[in-house]
């Protein structure tokens, strides 16, 4: 099968991985530098020394952000938002999105209507922060989860998704006799592993970088998530000098340790991607199954 | 198979959060549990109470145990966010949550959110409160702390004074004056002749990079030299009368001057988007000659320029004089929290009760120091505190306190500015070093509730700034001041004014 | 219609929690809106405060700036529709084309990171990289004999920095979705192509980009929705006075007005009127795609 290349392929060859090291250097720099201010000596973060390399290299400030209590009880409360919510979002987007990808039902496209409306209009904070108290909510991890569990983005895509799926699959199961739960459960979310990963990294990354949420619905700081604990490590030193009282302006945290809270609480989102990118493998299922 | 299984995992967590959802439900409200040997504390119940951001859990921070102990009450601390509490306040007192105590920051805009629930009738009247239950309270706040919270007659309001003192300055390479041969400037003739000293002579080897005097984009009145064209404070005494600097007569003049040194580049060309990091990363990396900052940052700037530069050696300014002899440095003022009990408290009671406990002599020093021999010594008749525990335990102690011990805590509050001594040189030289008249408290600071200045004062500074930010850049013209002060005047500059007059008239000033 | 409703109950079954949902955290409190043609107070609630019907939208449409704001949000937002929109697309496919699959993942796993990074922490990275005394892109400019630029306070420069750091931030996290849309073409076609003797171009052009054609309409549809946010938080971080008169937009200039004043009916107003706006060129769209590609939302 392998052709010989020629000269033609060699050219956009050397095109793309010359594009793709330029983006990727580009867009590593600022985690370098982040990474590099968090593990550098003060003196060289405040005088702007460093930049891709850490200067006067200690490891102090990056082990007193992750072992300080805030930190880690803060991390445990995202990752169990991030997960339970994932989880819950996913399978709640999946039911939706099927059905909504058969246009032959009637009330489909308006129930679609409904939902992209909800794209655009919202009802503000005060009405929203009203029904999480009306639900008894406040204060409970449900209000960081329940909300966010069907993203109409995310539904979308789904749908979309399902649109492309070649229709004989299923027509082979219902002659078969096949029920809807179970066309749905053993032979579409089966091979629909790019979507789910697709969608899992959204939700997984939603959830974990919701701040709005935590900041209207929670004020017990032992449910603070990782997003409420940066805002109070990074906050706007310019703006908070206005109204701050020397005793929290001799505390600020130097620009070390922000960075190194920005490095420990961005990392462990990080690593979901390399993680899901194995699903994103292309058409293998499809082929099988139908083979 | 295994897809079932996946799904009936999803199934159970999905039920045990329901489950969840139902039983904290009911659990949140006011627990009056007794734990058994507690028999004294069997009748407090437990309060709530509602705080500005910290990092640390006030809950497990070792004062909350301190205070327990002392007054015998169990206290749930919740937290308002870091950012844009005033938001999320507003919510949590229009719908009615029940906090016994809501304390907020003394910013203007906090300020101006606490008069407004007083008048709207969401806040409890602590006047017969305070008279029953409040002995200590009384006897620790001072009357003019007061009558700043008190509206219509009521006490609405139990504040913390901010302490008194300079807090900024302009901070100078003094190795570069030393190695041209020059004293401290005095005056702003002096100092402009230092700038250009810097300039010329270039004593730090930056060339082209060399900045002389740089300041913060946000803030186009920076400290000190803003004194000396007499516009210390957002508003100041002109002829008998409180001016908002927009409307200040020096105003023209310090535009002028600004712009000059902008012009000849003896001020930063690119002030504009400086932030505070970019000011002291200018500074410390040998660029700048003269930055604006406060004593409470000073430690780490001198680390870090030690490091880059070991000759170097850093000094505040002192107080320059004007061409008409003004001066001025801004004195803090005013309040650094104010606490309310909502009138959805359930224990108003109690609450007054638990502040009155921890304004109690020996809880207070205790909470705000710690134990002698432990968390401080006293010597030569001042607190000195032992590290590392004093930071570790008492760091954040000032965030617990609701109302001060006026007289007391000034004194402890000492200990906190010698945790380092060469932050406490930098404190002593701005705030006992200078002239009698060069610190200026802002009067506005604890003026009662004033409608109109409430209103406009973060808009109106807003405007100011941006025009004055325009004019030292110089893209708008000078005589675009008189159209800004025409604006400033409709958007509510004037009707404040009137206000804050007759009020000013009236206060004794 | 009954009976295809008794034909399809399953569906209908499935479609129950997410619209279930749906009703009660968007609908439930959609009647926020009327905060926009309020006098909204927040201790009297909806129903005691007074009506003013739209005067909120007059004190918007006839305030000064209004224009300025409004050129300045639809050209930032028209840039970077034109030239950040297609961006993603062509990352994904290029990155399809590299054959060596640990380069494709790591470049995949490193062009996605910015977007993890607040605002104001990119912001203030740009503002050393760009400075004009002493940043890197300044010392190359000198170096071939150009003058520095002052990016940050410069109004002929300012737009182009706004759209150039968005496409920084967003371009490789807004490719996942393309390169997850690829991932989903059957590799049959992809042979057959080859046996014809397809070039690369050819079948990244005849196979790939037509694949991905359902999802590029969607992306596309969605965002002419967010027309009239140019990206408030980002400008936020990145202005100044000196730049209000390029870079202002709807979000910010709303921002500054209601500092201090907490206007809950007049932000609303705003939001409400972007949302309007925004609505209908979704709908636009839609038809529009229906009628070209034969695709739609619903």
């Amino acid at each position: 099968m392998l052709k010989k290349r020629n000269a033609k392929d060699w050219l956009l060859d050397g095109f793309i991985y010359l594009f793709m090291i330029a983006l990727a250097v580009m867009t590593l720099t600022p985690f370098l530098n982040l990474l590099a201010k968090s593990v550098s000596e003060e003196w060289a973060v405040v005088s702007g020394k460093v930049t891709i390399l850490p200067i006067g290299f200690q490891l102090e400030t990056l082990k007193f952000v992750v072992t300080s209590s805030n930190f880690t009880s803060s991390l445990g409360i995202s990752a169990l938002v991030t997960v339970i919510g994932t989880v819950m979002a996913i399978l709640l987007t999946a039911v939706t999105a099927y059905p909504l990808s058969k246009p032959q039902i009637p009330g489909v496209s308006f129930i679609l209507i409904l939902f992209v409306f909800t794209m655009l209009f919202s009802g503000g904070i005060i009405p929203n922060y009203l029904l999480i108290r009306e639900l008894n909510l406040l204060n409970h991890l449900g209000s960081l989860i329940l909300p966010g569990m069907i993203s109409v983005f995310n539904l979308l895509v789904m749908k979309s998704y399902f649109e492309g799926l070649p229709e004989a699959l299923e027509e082979s199961a219902k002659i078969d006799g096949a029920r809807t739960f179970t066309i749905l459960f053993r032979i579409i979310l089966p091979i629909s592993s790019p979507v789910i990963a697709t969608i899992s990294l959204f939700y997984a990354v939603g959830y974990w970088n919701d701040f709005f949420s935590a900041m209207l619905y929670i004020s017990d700081p032992a449910l603070k998530t990782l997003q409420i604990y940066l805002k109070d490590i990074v906050i706007n030193a310019d703006l908070a000098a206005l109204g701050m009282s020397p005793d929290d302006m001799m505390n600020l945290p130097g620009e070390g340790v922000r960075a190194a809270a920005v490095i420990a609480s961005t990392v462990p989102i990080l690593c979901v991607y390399p993680f899901l990118q194995k699903y994103f493998v292309k058409g293998v299922l499809i082929g099988s199954v139908k083979g | 198979m295994l897809q079932r299984k996946w799904l009936s995992v999803l199934l159970s967590v999905a039920l045990m959060l329901g489950l969840a959802a139902c039983n904290t439900g009911g659990g949140q409200q006011g627990d009056t549990s007794t734990a058994p040997g507690q028999e004294a504390n069997a009748t407090k119940p437990k309060l709530k109470v509602l705080y500005p951001s910290q990092p640390e859990d006030y809950n497990t921070y070792p004062v909350a145990a301190v205070l327990e102990e002392r007054t015998g009450y169990k206290v749930q601390y919740d937290m308002l966010p870091a950012d844009n509490p005033q938001d999320k306040l507003n919510i949590v007192i229009a719908s009615g949550e029940e906090y016994d105590a809501i304390a907020v920051r003394g910013t203007s805009a906090d300020k101006a959110l606490f008069a407004d629930y007083a008048v709207r009738g969401a806040l409890t009247d602590l006047t017969p409160l305070i008279d029953e239950y409040g002995p200590n309270i009384k006897k620790a706040l001072s009357e003019v702390t007061l009558d700043a919270l008190t509206i219509d007659g009521k006490i609405y309001g139990i504040g913390n004074r901010t302490m008194e003192f300079v807090g900024g300055g302009l901070l100078i390479r003094q190795d570069w004056l030393d190695q041209l041969g020059l004293p401290l400037p005095t005056t702003v003739d002096e100092f402009v002749y230092v700038l250009e000293q810097f300039q010329e002579k270039d004593p730090g080897g930056n060339g082209g990079q060399n900045i002389p005097f740089s300041i913060l984009g946000t803030d186009p009145f920076p400290a000190n030299i803003s004194g000396a064209f007499g516009l210390t404070n957002a508003w100041n005494e002109v002829d008998g009368e409180l001016l908002p600097r927009a409307l200040a007569p020096t105003l023209e003049d310090y535009v002028a001057f600004m712009n000059d040194l902008f012009q000849r580049k003896l001020l930063d060309n690119d002030f504009v988007i400086n932030k505070v990091a970019n000011l002291k990363e200018k500074l410390t990396n040998g660029q700048a000659g003269v930055i604006p900052t406060t004593w409470a940052e000073v430690t780490p700037l001198v680390e870090a320029i030690k490091k880059n530069h070991p000759e170097a050696k850093l000094a505040f300014i002192p107080t320059l004089q004007g061409a008409d002899g003004q001066m001025g440095l801004s004195a803090a003022s005013g309040f650094d929290r104010i606490t309310m009990i909502p009138k959805s408290a359930k224990h108003k009671e109690d609450i007054i009760k638990w502040i009155d406990a921890m304004l109690e002599e020996e809880t207070f020093k205790l909470v705000v120091l710690g134990e002698e021999g432990k968390h401080y010594t006293y010597e030569n008749e001042a607190y000195v505190p032992i590290n590392p525990i004093f930071t570790d335990e008492r760091n954040r102690a000032n965030n617990f306190l609701i109302g001060l011990d006026e007289e007391k805590y000034p004194i402890y509050w000492q200990a906190r500015v010698r945790k380092d001594p060469v932050m406490f040189e930098a404190y002593e030289f701005l705030n006992m070093k200078q002239p009698e008249e060069a610190a200026q408290r802002d009067a506005l600071r604890l003026a009662p509730y004033l409608p109109e200045f409430s209103k406009n004062s973060q808009s109106l500074d807003t405007l100011s700034n941006d025009t004055m930010v325009n004019l030292i850049f110089g893209s708008t013209s000078a005589g675009s001041l008189e159209s800004f002060r025409q604006r400033f005047n409709a958007e509510g500059g004037e009707a404040t004014v009137q206000e804050v007059n007759d009020w000013y008239k009236t206060s004794g000033n | 219609m009954v009976r295809q409703i008794r034909q399809h109950w399953e569906m209908y079954l499935l479609l129950l929690p997410g619209i279930l949902f749906m009703l009660l955290f968007k609908y439930t409190p959609m009647y926020g809106v009327l905060i926009a043609f309020q006098d909204f107070n927040i201790f009297s609630g909806i129903g005691g405060s007074p009506w003013v019907g739209l005067k909120q939208f007059e004190k918007l449409f006839h305030s000064p700036e209004f224009l300025q704001v409004l050129v300045n949000t639809l050209l930032i937002s028209f840039y970077k529709i034109v030239l950040l929109f297609p961006l993603p697309i062509l990352i994904a496919l290029l990155l399809n084309e590299v054959r060596i699959l640990w380069f494709k993942k790591t470049v995949q796993t490193i062009v996605y990171l910015p977007h993890f990074l607040s605002w104001v922490i990119i912001t203030s990275l740009f503002v050393t990289i760009l400075s004009p005394s002493g940043g890197m892109v300044n010392e190359l400019i000198k170096m071939f004999g150009g003058s520095p630029i002052a990016f940050f306070t410069d109004n002929s420069v300012f737009r182009s920095l706004v759209v150039f750091t968005a496409g920084w931030k967003e371009s490789g996290w807004n490719a996942i979705i393309f390169i997850a849309a690829i991932s989903g073409i059957e590799q049959e076609q992809y042979e057959a192509a080859e046996i014809d003797g397809a070039g690369r171009i050819q079948r990244m052009l005849h196979i790939t980009l037509p694949g991905i054609l359902p999802t590029i309409v969607l992306m596309f549809i969605l965002r002419i929705g967010n027309v009239l946010e140019a990206g408030t938080e980002q400008i936020l971080t990145m202005y100044n006075p000196i730049v209000y008169a390029t870079g202002d937009v709807i979000g910010t200039y709303v921002y500054r007005m209601g500092l201090g004043k907490l206007d809950y009916s007049f932000s609303t107003a705003v939001g409400l009127f972007n949302s309007v706006v925004g609505f209908l060129l979704v709908i636009f769209g839609n038809q529009m795609s229906k009628k070209l590609v034969k695709r739609s939302i619903w």
